[in-house]
């Protein structure tokens, strides 16, 4: 055994200690709900391990510097704050802003926009991204899984292949893995909510939970239940995000979509690498009328410490998010609302004192693993 | 003497009896009593119809019968029950608050304003005869 | 989920209700196969734009025509024509006219009317006709015969001497349950003009009515009704390919009597409950309808869309088009001899937002 192997394995095994891992394993953490784990996938201690060190590995890029811990950083909850989009390969910059791990687990699709299916489907695509991991196709990871000595002894191990048995179908199971591990509970709202402990909120945030639930108008998306809480709908709205910017091209840009049935693959390109296909959001993939502009709901836990916002990084500070919604759907005050915002979406006539106890509130949304990270509430000292 | 001042007393107590229902247990009641209290209740049922119908609950002038009518598709007989919009399980009176505060863009009555209390008996009025199916989506 | 769902089923957002995905329109022309001239028009309905005060109008109900005009706009292959189908205002004012011709203007159609009550009884649709034109007429396109009704009329005495003012009277047509409301119809003289003008009209000529009351009678109590109903249809009878849309219900319908079908369009502004649920009164909903999804309210959209309507075949077929919601289609299966819903007419296939209770 390897000191490395030795260090992964005890690692994985401290995870399912601590009750991180989903499965009929452990409890998950205090306010939510069991981890979904496919049939297929299941979770094993080896297959985390392995997962995690495919997710470190920088060779599966072009340059060989980037993996996927590049965008998505342990140290940074799992996101690469402060950078409003990610950098990839040779510093090429998309869109979107990447979305924390932490949690995804429990999101019925993957991406902004909702284009994967799955944790395991969504690995596959940054590496062959031309501005994420810049690679022309898999070729390279299936090389580099087959022959590294560390990968083979593995592999064979979690799976019971190797050479070319050995596919993406592996690879991405061991990444999605590790990603299931990736939960987080315990923040001051849920020993507040949940573990009944009524001083785990502070007024400000206690104002703000009322606010929530009542006047401001997020629980119906930033889902919060009687028992658990995942802050997310996993549905996809038109919040006036981006959108603004193009509003007078999107009967053209959508016109485009129509005629020319963009699908698949070329998706992916398009709206990473085009700005105003970006803002079109999950239209790019359906092409129904539904979707144009609507992006995801995320999670909202952690959210204080995964600056900046929006599917663009584009609000700095969760107050400037607020203000966004508080405006009903646009950043400045009296801006013409798009066409085609999500009906959940209006005016909030909320006042500076109230928006600052919603953000207070965001700030008990940090599960503890995270408390230390530097926070972006845009509150001003007082 | 005193046998006519009986009689007299007598009957004095019987009419004083009739009016006031004296010769009635204290802890009975009658049918005139019940059907008095049925219009009690109805003359609120009346006024919560009459708010039902009013443009000035909110501050858009939209009144709950333009979705509502006759209280339609209010379920009362659901309630209590989760409510989504409030992410938590809330009485039928809670969530007439939050159409007063969203389509109607106003604000909320305190729960025991006899106004709300007054709505909620005319929608579970026009909802009478449906069974109890509380906590039903 | 649990499963590995295929990537291509998951983009055409099938997931998990891949089993009763509605067919595209090329599937719906192979299966009927008929070879009339092909055309499509959209059908916009009730916006209901409520004015407050100034220059301030109801939010959600002006946000539900906005959105509706913006995918009217998008909509390709492009609609030959496009109808409203009446209650543009809630209580008929100026204002409220003025407001919605000016989102209507957004359009890059010019719209033909049909008139609501919501519309008419302020000023007995005087404002409305100098805006929009003729409160009843017929049209031809392409081989089909367009008649366009003012089925919201009602008695002479409830219209002129019964309230001491037009805004009493406006307001008494304007609560879909009140007891004071007089029931909707198309009248002696609209019938007579409409007698006269389909004597000129082959019966073999595909032919359809835009009304905004049924011309059935569905549920008394909330206007879901036209009181001539027998006396209109039976002018319609004669011809083989006869449909009714209409709008007013705001909740999808649908219906088939005799040799004609009956089409309800949704709402713009907001859904209305169906009769059934009303638990005092009985009604007759069509039985064939499958029911629109209910609504959440949070989503001020829910519940609410617009349509648009296909000819290939002579009768119509009608696409919903529902904001977050499964689109519905409905169209004549003339196997059967009624319309359906193409995905979800056997109740096998229902889902549960289709409950209504």
């Amino acid at each position: 055994m390897t000191g490395f192997r030795i260090g992964m394995l005890l690692t994985a095994a401290l995870m399912l200690a601590a009750g991180a891992v989903a499965g009929d394993a452990a409890a998950p953490p205090l306010g939510l709900p069991p981890v979904p784990v496919p049939e297929d996938n299941p979770q094993t201690v080896e297959k985390i391990a392995l997962g995690d060190k495919l997710f470190d590995d920088k060779r599966f890029s072009s340059t060989g510097e980037v993996a996927c811990a590049t965008c998505h950083d342990p140290k940074k909850a799992f996101t690469d704050s402060p950078l409003k989009t990610s950098e990839g390969v040779n510093k090429l910059t998309g869109t979107r802003n990447a979305p924390t791990v932490v949690n995804a687990a429990y999101m019925t699709a993957q991406f902004w926009d909702g284009r994967s299916p799955s944790l395991e489907d969504q690995a596959l695509h940054p590496p062959v991204n031309p501005v994420e991991g810049g690679l022309a196709d898999h070729e390279p990871i299936l090389e580099i899984v087959r022959t590294d000595p560390e990968y083979v002894e593995a592999f064979q191990r979690v799976f019971g292949k190797s050479g070319d048995q050995i596919t993406m179908d592996e690879v991405t199971k061991a990444i999605a893995a590790f990603e299931r591990t990736k939960v987080s509970g315990n923040s001051p709202f849920d020993r507040y909510f949940y573990g009944g402990e009524k001083n785990a909120l502070t007024d400000a945030q206690r104002r703000g939970f009322d606010l929530y639930v009542n006047r401001g108008r997020c629980v119906s998306c930033h889902v919060i239940e009687q028992t658990q809480a995942v802050f997310t709908d996993n549905r996809f709205h038109n919040v006036g995000v981006g959108i603004n910017d193009i509003q007078q091209d999107v009967p053209k840009l959508a016109d485009e979509y129509i005629e020319a049935g963009i699908t698949g693959e070329d998706v992916d390109i398009e709206v990473l690498t085009d700005k105003r296909s970006s803002e079109l959001g999950r239209f790019a993939v359906t092409t129904g009328f539904d979707d144009l502009g609507s992006f995801k709901t995320p999670t909202l836990r952690n959210v204080a410490v995964t600056a900046p916002y929006m599917h663009d990084g584009s609000k700095a500070t969760l107050r400037d998010v607020l203000v966004h919604y508080n405006n009903g759907g646009v950043t400045n005050e009296g801006d013409p609302v798009n066409d085609f915002l999500s009906g959940g979406i209006r005016p909030l006539d909320l006042t500076e004192d109230e928006i600052d106890d919603l953000v207070a509130f965001m700030d008990a949304l940090t599960s503890p693993e995270f408390a230390d990270l530097p926070k972006s509430l845009g509150l001003e000292e007082k | 003497m005193s046998k006519k001042l009986l009689v007299v007393a007598g009957g004095i107590i019987a009419v004083a009896a009739m009016v006031t229902g004296l010769g009635v247990r204290a802890d009975e009641f009658t049918k005139e009593d019940v059907d008095r209290y049925q219009d009690e209740f109805m003359s609120v049922v009346e006024k919560g119809r009459a708010l039902w119908g009013s443009p000035d609950l909110g501050t858009n002038g939209v009144a709950c019968g333009q979705c509502h009518p006759n209280a339609a598709n209010t379920h009362p007989e659901t309630y209590p029950k989760f409510q989504k919009q409030l992410g938590r399980v809330v009485a039928f009176r809670e969530m007439v608050n939050w159409c007063l505060q969203n389509p109607l863009e106003g604000q909320p009555l305190g729960l025991d304003d006899p106004d709300l209390v007054a709505m909620e008996a005319y929608a579970t009025w026009e909802r009478r005869g449906v069974e109890l199916a509380p906590g039903k989506h | 989920m649990t499963d590995s769902a295929s990537r291509r089923d998951f983009l055409k957002g099938a997931g998990a209700a891949a089993a009763v995905s509605t067919l595209p329109l090329s599937m719906v022309k192979l299966a009927f196969a008929d070879p009339a001239q092909d055309f499509t028009f959209a059908y916009i309905s009730d916006s209901h734009i409520q004015h407050i005060k100034g220059n301030e109008f109801v939010r959600n109900w002006d946000r539900g025509l906005i959105r509706a005009v913006a995918e009217t706009n998008l909509l390709r292959p492009k609609p030959d024509f496009v109808m409203f189908g009446g209650d543009l205002a809630q209580l008929g004012t100026k204002e409220e006219l003025d407001h919605g011709a000016e989102l209507l203007a957004k359009l890059d159609y010019k719209p033909r009317m049909v008139m609501g009550e919501h519309d008419y009884y302020l000023d007995l649709g005087e404002y409305w006709s100098k805006l929009f034109g003729d409160q009843y007429y017929s049209f031809d396109h392409k081989g089909v015969h367009f008649v366009v009704l003012n089925s919201i009329l009602t008695f002479d005495e409830w219209t002129h001497e019964r309230w001491p003012t037009p805004e009493q009277r406006m307001l008494e047509m304007a609560a879909l349950d009140n007891p004071n409301g007089s029931p909707f119809m198309v009248g002696e003289k609209q019938r007579e003009w409409l007698r006269k003008d389909l004597e000129k009209v082959d019966k073999e000529t595909p032919l359809v009515v835009f009304s905004h009351s049924p011309i059935q009678k569905i549920y008394k109590g909330w206007n879901f009704w036209t009181d001539d109903a027998e006396e209109v249809q039976a002018l319609l009878k004669p011809f083989d390919k006869t449909t009714v849309v209409y709008g007013h219900v705001h909740q999808i319908q649908y219906n088939q009597i005799g040799n004609i079908a009956f089409h309800a369009v949704m709402a713009t502004a907001w859904p209305w409950p169906y009769p059934q649920s009303y638990a005092q009164a009985d009604q007759h909903l069509p039985v064939l309808t499958v029911p629109m999804n209910r609504a959440d309210p949070f989503f001020e959209r829910d519940a609410t869309g617009w349509q648009f309507i296909d000819m290939s075949t002579g009768r119509v077929a009608m696409d919903y088009n529902l904001y977050n919601n499964t689109n519905r289609r409905v169209a004549f299966n003339a196997a059967k001899g009624h319309p359906e819903d193409m995905a979800f007419q056997d109740p096998a296939r229902r889902i549960a937002p289709q409950v209504h209770y």
